[in-house]
């Protein structure tokens, strides 16, 4: 039972990694390799807000989601803007933009274990034998609930439906009077936000560094190259596979092979079906 | 005539009114500029007479390691200088810092950048010793052929825990003779360790351990050395695990120690994420006391940021004098100086020992009444003096500390466990100030 419990969690905990980076490349295109670097700005944030500003918890994660929606938005607005359409230097402006944040908090001196968010439920729970942390039960709330607000979103909604619009046809979409620029802002900015709420609920598990926005960013690139990208339940099979195979190997075969089993299965993803389980996207070896 | 005359007359005096106005113009350009050539010669008589000494110091300052062992170094170099200096030969010279940034802790950062870092400071900055780093065992090892080719005495003292290190300087001592060590090697670390799991079960009567070890070239050293060496005495092994840098989720590790009834979890990490692993272990309520090397652990702060969930556990310090403790007396003083500069105590063993090196450095210094390495080097062999971590003695073959026993003989390593919000030392029993507890859903 504890590996069905903690496999959820841990799939869960990777599709909310991989949920923004898919949304932006979904819409338009766009491999954010920046999205780990916002996943830590956003624990970084909050955790300066309630320490040493001295504003409440909820507080602190809303300002700080707020914070990071907006230079998600104006990274789109300001610098992917002019290398539009070259997915090398798309990679690369954002890939550095995400480096030069992550390290930015190393220069500064956030190197300390101590930088911690609190759990929003304290204590633990006996659930069918397997005694499980509340925090770690709200992250599955909260991820199933994400998954299924942008099924809503992108499916029910103007915006969300000019979002699909784009990542379907740009051209007959512009025809329709949607603006691409304005929907990769949103996109962006969305995306950010997306990685600044998967921080708050997951950080609590453990502490904040700087080598987390490295693992967010790889974890988030595995999904979505073994989920497919343009495609929510894609990303979510591609989370629970990789989650379950995880535990499973690390039950079986020692914890060691929790990493090698992600990266046989992005290489036989790549050699069996490039475009990922449920993927949409074709040229995705040529574009990650 | 008389008017040619006159004219004559007006024009030399003239003449006469502009040399005497230019000389005294130059003379006045003049005295300025040899005051101020007489006051460089003096003033630079007077800086020869307190020449600094520099130590270069070569760390990783982007982690907490190398901040830790800036600390002990700053605090102790101030301490000295307060003081007059050092006294080498009857004159007071004062320490000079030259940091330098190796970056050696950091995923992908190569060797080489340590070295030329060490190197800079040799040949740019001057540096008449080395002190500190290289922190990775890879960069410490590599820069040993540095130190050799320049004839710089080095006293590493932070990280570093391999032995290799000091079997290489006694395999080929002339080579290294210059290296030295007050880090410790694994291999004693694990000795003591043991003696303190009999300890343990001599006490409390519990023979059942979980081993978790981190994929790192030290924790699975350490990991294997325990292993073997516990059961050698007796121990049951529930079970043995490594995991990847990184790891995020140590639930199947948690759930097979608690199914196989291991009443201690012995955790090998430096990496941060081992909190996470604390924190699954205080809310699985998993009937194992936590026990071993947990670097990130070690912090004062670490409480108050888990909310007290690291309470109990027991946590390794490779050298004691981070937490104070009467059996040492440094130790306190040291601490409150660290708490009075940077307003906690200190977090690693590494604040420690980079203290205590500097100390160690004066001593021998002013021994060998010279900078000259090859004295430093026999002031160094004969060192003799009590740090914050016990009696400071190096084995003169070898260059390695000499540890594991009384404070009053040789270095102690330090066992300090989490109760109350407070790092209390509970093992070698020689330096503790309390007795182990067990939490209660244990008892």
């Amino acid at each position: 039972m504890h590996i069905f419990i903690f496999g959820l969690v841990n799939s869960v905990i990777l599709a909310l990694f991989a949920s923004g980076f898919a949304l932006v490349y979904g819409v338009s295109r766009l491999a954010n390799f920046a999205h780990g670097a916002l996943y830590i700005l956003v624990g970084f944030s909050t955790w300066l807000f309630l320490n040493r500003v001295g504003i409440n918890y909820i507080g602190s994660i809303v300002l700080s989601i707020l914070i990071v929606s907006l230079i998600g938005g104006a990274i789109y607005r300001f610098l992917l803007i002019r290398v539009k359409g070259m997915p090398d230097s798309e990679i690369i402006a954002s890939l550095s933009i995400g480096i030069a944040i992550m390290e930015l908090f190393r220069w500064r001196g956030f190197i300390s274990e101590t930088y911690m968010l609190p759990p929003f439920v304290k204590g633990s729970v006996n659930l069918l034998g397997v005694m499980i942390d509340w925090q770690r039960l709200l992250i599955i709330g909260v991820g199933l609930a994400i998954m299924a607000s942008l099924w809503v979103f992108t499916h029910h909604t103007k915006v969300g439906l000019s979002l699909r619009a784009i990542a379907q046809d740009k051209h007959a979409s512009m025809m329709s009077g949607i603006e691409p620029d304005r929907t990769a802002v949103i996109a962006l900015a969305m995306g950010s936000a997306l990685a600044g709420i998967s921080a708050v609920v997951i950080l609590p598990l453990g502490n904040i560094t700087v080598e987390t926005g490295y693992m967010v960013l790889i974890n988030a690139i595995a999904v979505c190259i073994v989920g497919g990208l343009g495609s929510w339940a894609g990303v979510f099979a591609g989370a629970l596979l990789l989650g379950f195979s995880q535990i499973l190997a690390t039950a079986l075969l020692g914890p060691h092979w929790q990493m090698v089993v992600v990266l046989l299965f992005i290489i036989i993803t790549l050699i069996i079906k490039p475009s990922g389980l449920l993927g949409r996207q074709k040229e995705l070896e040529e574009r990650v | 005539m008389g008017n040619h005359d006159n004219e004559k007359n007006l024009r030399k005096e003239g003449v006469m009114k502009k040399t005497f106005i230019r000389d005294f113009g130059l003379r006045l350009f003049l005295v300025p500029i040899l005051l101020v050539l007489l006051g460089v010669c003096f003033l630079g008589q007077g800086g020869a007479m307190a020449q600094p000494i520099v130590l270069g110091v070569p760390i990783s300052r982007g982690y907490p390691d190398g901040v830790d062992a800036e600390r002990g170094i700053t605090l102790a170099v101030e301490e000295i200088n307060a003081k007059g200096g050092v006294n080498v030969a009857g004159k007071m010279r004062p320490l000079k810092l030259e940091i330098s940034d190796t970056r050696d802790l950091e995923p992908g950062v190569p060797v080489a950048e340590a070295l030329v870092g060490v190197e800079r400071l040799i040949i740019e900055k001057k540096a008449n010793f080395i002190v500190g780093g290289p922190i990775r065992s890879e960069a410490a090892l590599a820069a040993m052929d540095v130190l050799s080719k320049h004839k710089t005495v080095s006293i590493l003292s932070a990280g570093v825990l391999s032995p290799a290190y000091h079997k290489r300087i006694a395999e080929n001592y002339d080579k290294y003779k210059y290296c030295f060590r007050t880090t410790g090697s694994v291999i004693p670390m694990i000795g003591g360790a043991i003696n303190t799991f009999e300890s343990i079960k001599a006490k409390k009567g519990f023979d059942k351990v979980f081993i978790m070890v981190q994929d790192v070239a030290h924790a699975r050293a350490a990991g294997t050395s325990l292993k073997e060496g516990l059961e050698k005495k007796g121990w049951k092994i529930i079970g043995y695990e490594v995991y990847p840098t990184g790891t995020t989720d140590f639930s199947v590790g948690l759930s097979k120690a608690k199914d196989g009834k291991a009443q201690y979890l012995i955790p090998w990490f430096d990496m941060p994420e081992v909190s996470i692993l604390m924190k699954q272990w205080y809310d699985m309520k998993v009937a194992s006391l936590p026990i071993g090397y947990i670097h990130a652990l070690q912090d004062e702060g670490t409480w108050k940021a888990t909310e007290g969930k690291v309470a109990y556990s027991v946590v390794l310090y490779a050298k004691a004098g981070s937490v104070a403790t009467k059996a040492i007396p440094m130790s306190e003083g040291f601490v409150s100086a660290h708490k009075k500069k940077f307003g906690t105590e200190p977090r690693s063993e590494w604040t420690s020992t980079s203290y205590t090196v500097v100390y160690i450095l004066k001593d021998a210094i002013e021994r060998a009444k010279s900078l000259d390495s090859e004295a430093t080097i026999t002031a160094l062999e004969k060192t003799d003096l009590m740090g914050t971590y016990g009696r400071v003695r190096f084995d003169p073959k070898s260059h390695q500390i000499i540890e594991n026993g009384d404070p009053k003989e040789t270095a102690v390593g330090m066992w300090a466990q989490w109760i109350d919000g407070r790092r209390v030392v509970v093992f070698p029993d020689k330096i503790a100030t309390r007795s182990l507890e067990l939490p209660p859903w244990m008892k």
